[in-house]
């Protein structure tokens, strides 16, 4: 991002057809209206299926003595680590000076906001007394990785709000005099986050300044995040766990399922937004090749992460990987290997394989996947403690998830889809200003259709 | 396969041998007895003691719901096992035989006597015989006594064994005491076992390099070798007779496995300065929101 503004492109006839692509989504429609409420009628269901939680505790769920952490604790993995996809595209691929990205930004921000945000909530539904949550702040012991998760996680989220509000203070100014097909509460709500603006030198420098403090603190932020989520696990010397490289395993995991998550709303904005000017299958081309990267790096890292313990077979470590290659859960983890990250990695091999079609069918696949192999992470090492099992029911040894639990989870995944379609349907999805200065800055260079 | 097939043959049988042959008890432990008579409070302790040990094959008394082996572990309410003598079954539970473990290691003289407690608790016909009386050269006391304490002028300690006869009290000579120190888990022989003099008495070096607590104190413990003769006599005496040694409490120091006040102070400067560092940041962009509002209403 360049620390300079031309805003000669203000003046630029380009900048009024560009607002007016991407702002002509922009309001309550219909289908919004339709979309938002079934929603909410699905959120609704999965808070009643809350209530039964609050109101019997956890044993509503399949969560007993040896499993302790299953659907809830996968899915907070899974949540945090797609949230990381806005620190991997803005941040890292922004400030490297790769003009493609630009359009994405906001995509990639959106799902970090909506992604951190519920990931807290996603702790709080593991806790059996959920109004106990203060506690681990008033008697915080700093020793704890769970107290500085809860710090990284607040943190991160803090860092991509504003990152997101900053961002978009100068489409803000741009659009809230173009939006009268919105309702007057929006228009208001765009006036307020345009904190003044009025495009002066003096205000781009202020904002250009913070917006790269923002780039760089978000990056180290985002690695403690994951890096410490993997700690909650490592720290611990349960086989499976009990791992130096489960940080960088843990960070590499998230950019392919953010990746993943990024590609899925491109292709929404895409075509639901017709704004295919903007985001081209040129873009999707870059973006299969970015989630090739990750995922010959994520796959270089279950190498070691898998092979180097099955070379030594220790007893207990014997056991678990076992379970995973040809025992319980052979099943889960062959699929998920295969379908979730050797398979889509040679696909993406093939340029035919990178259009937004076959893009949007391997990205879904991928994410699907990535969430049930923080299951495959969670689970087996809890199945498989050190001393026998003894002196429990049956049924309690192995861990079968309940509707309850899995409505609770779906509740979720609910919330983070709808805080996305507020944000992708009621502001500008695509950055107005930075499209506006770079066309306007390179007049020749006509996107690709 | 043919070598293993006949192993396993010989095995079989070799119970079925076993079964055959009577159990002998020799004739001096056939006639030991107890020295304490059995009370509610032993049984007690015998049934839990049962429970844990010897149900798993014997069953529960009474209900013949014994583990199917060759030979068969008696029923405790049967006639079989209660026409024992007390010396006889307290004998067959500590030693074993073939299947039926040795309990001498696993469970001490009085418990096993416990444990027969509570199986004379089946048999309706059954009256208890005590041992008779102690005796040490020929004479029989009432009660005997030991008495720990530091032995003066010597670095050690000196245990003093006196019976008593009615009113009479009386060393008494060569009988073997054993002496121990309390440690963390159990206790540990000190020296070798030593006969008590024509006093009475049994001298016991203390080595130096004995640890105690931070103000040198150990636990002793004084005991008669012959437990079943005597039952359990014992002299217990808290000596400042060890090497002092301070061994900090494992939640004294700053360390990560100690409470929240006490966490290192390395994790504590950088935990804090990296939250204050991020958060002054976050904080010095907020204000920035408001310079960028202020410029507005300038133009």
């Amino acid at each position: 991002m360049a620390s300079e503004v031309n805003t000669k492109f203000l003046q630029d006839k380009r900048l009024d057809r560009i607002a007016t692509d991407i702002l002509r989504p922009v309001g309550v429609d219909r289908s919004f209206l339709i979309w938002m409420s079934s929603l909410a009628m699905l959120l609704l269901v999965c808070m009643y299926a809350y209530y039964i939680q609050l109101d019997k505790g956890l044993i509503v769920t399949g969560l007993r003595d040896y499993v302790s952490w299953g659907m809830y604790i996968s899915n907070f993995v899974f949540f945090v680590a797609t949230s990381l996809v806005g620190m991997l595209i803005s941040s890292v691929l922004g400030m490297m000076g790769y003009k493609w990205v630009k359009p994405i930004g906001r995509i990639a921000e959106i799902i970090a906001v909506a992604f951190s945000a519920v990931a807290g909530l996603v702790i709080v539904s593991d806790m059996g007394r959920p109004e106990r949550l203060p506690y681990v702040l008033m008697y915080a012991r700093i020793q704890s990785p769970i107290l500085w998760d809860v710090t990284v996680v607040t943190t991160y989220m803090t860092l991509s709000i504003l990152l997101y509000v900053f961002t978009m203070i100068p489409d803000m100014a741009i659009s809230k005099n173009r939006i009268g097909h919105a309702p007057v509460w929006l228009q208001k709500t765009y006036d307020l986050l345009s904190f003044n603006f009025q495009h002066t030198p003096g205000q781009y420098k202020i904002l250009m300044k913070s917006i790269r403090i923002l780039l760089i603190l978000i990056v180290p932020t985002a690695f403690a995040i994951h890096t410490v989520t993997s700690w909650l696990f490592a720290v611990t010397t349960r086989p499976g766990w009990d791992s130096t490289i489960f940080g960088p395993y843990f960070l590499t995991g998230a950019f392919v399922a953010g990746s993943a998550a990024v590609i899925i709303l491109m292709y929404v904005v895409r075509n639901s937004y017709k704004l295919s000017r903007y985001i081209t299958a040129e873009h999707f081309d870059k973006m299969g090749k970015l989630l090739f990267l990750v995922s010959i790096v994520y796959f270089y890292f279950n190498l070691n992460e898998y092979l180097v313990p099955a070379y030594k077979m220790k007893t207990f470590e014997a056991h678990h990987l076992k379970e995973l290659f040809v025992g319980e859960f052979a099943f889960m983890f062959w699929s998920i290997q295969l379908s979730g990250l050797i398979i889509p990695m040679i696909l993406l091999l093939f340029k035919p394989m990178r259009k937004p079609f076959p893009m949007l069918l391997i990205a879904s696949v991928v994410l699907i996947a990535s969430w049930f192999k923080r299951l495959l992470i969670v689970v087996p090492t809890m199945e498989g403690p050190f001393l026998p099992k003894q002196n429990v029911p049956d049924a309690w040894m192995v861990y079968h998830p309940t509707i309850v639990e899995s409505a609770i989870t779906l509740g979720t995944i609910t919330l983070a889809v709808m805080i996305i379609s507020v944000l992708m349907k009621l502001f500008p999805v695509i950055p107005i200003w930075e499209i506006a200065e770079e066309e306007s800055a390179h007049p020749d260079q006509q996107p690709v259709e | 396969m043919y070598r293993f097939s006949l192993f396993s043959l010989l095995f079989l049988c070799s119970g079925w041998l076993v079964a055959q042959t009577p159990w002998e008890t020799p004739a001096d432990r056939k006639a030991k007895l107890s020295t304490v008579a059995f009370t509610e409070q032993g049984q007690t302790l015998g049934k839990e003691l049962y429970q844990t040990n010897c149900k798993s094959c014997h069953g529960d008394p009474g209900k013949n719901n014994v583990i199917r082996l060759v030979p068969l572990p008696p029923d405790p309410a049967s006639v079989q096992l209660q026409q024992n003598s007390d010396g006889s079954l307290h004998y067959k539970i500590s030693e074993g035989r073939g299947l039926m473990p040795a309990f001498k290691n696993v469970l001490s003289a009085e418990y096993i006597w416990d444990v027969i407690s509570y199986l004379r608790t089946y048999n309706k016909d059954y009256k208890q015989q005590l041992a008779v009386k102690p005796t040490a050269g020929g004479e029989v006391f009432d009660k005997v006594d030991l008495k720990l304490e530091r032995d003066s002028g010597h670095s050690g300690v000196v245990v003093q064994l006196t019976g008593m006869k009615g009113a009479l009290v009386k060393p008494i000579p060569g009988l073997e005491v054993k002496l121990f120190a309390r440690r963390y888990f159990g206790f540990q022989v000190v020296g070798k076992p030593v006969d008590t003099n024509a006093e009475g008495m049994a001298r016991f070096e203390i080595p130096k390099s004995l640890p105690g607590d931070s103000s040198g104190n150990v636990l002793l413990v004084a005991q008669l070798s012959d437990e079943e003769l005597f039952g359990p006599v014992k002299a217990e005496s808290l000596l400042a007779i060890g090497l002092p040694v301070y061994r900090p409490p494992l939640n004294e120091q700053r360390a990560l496995w100690n409470v929240g006040q006490k966490a290192p102070i390395w994790l504590l400067i950088v935990y804090l300065s990296v939250v204050f560092i991020v958060w002054g940041f976050i904080f010095f962009i907020l204000f920035q929101l408001r310079a960028i509002f202020k410029l507005g209403e300038l133009k």
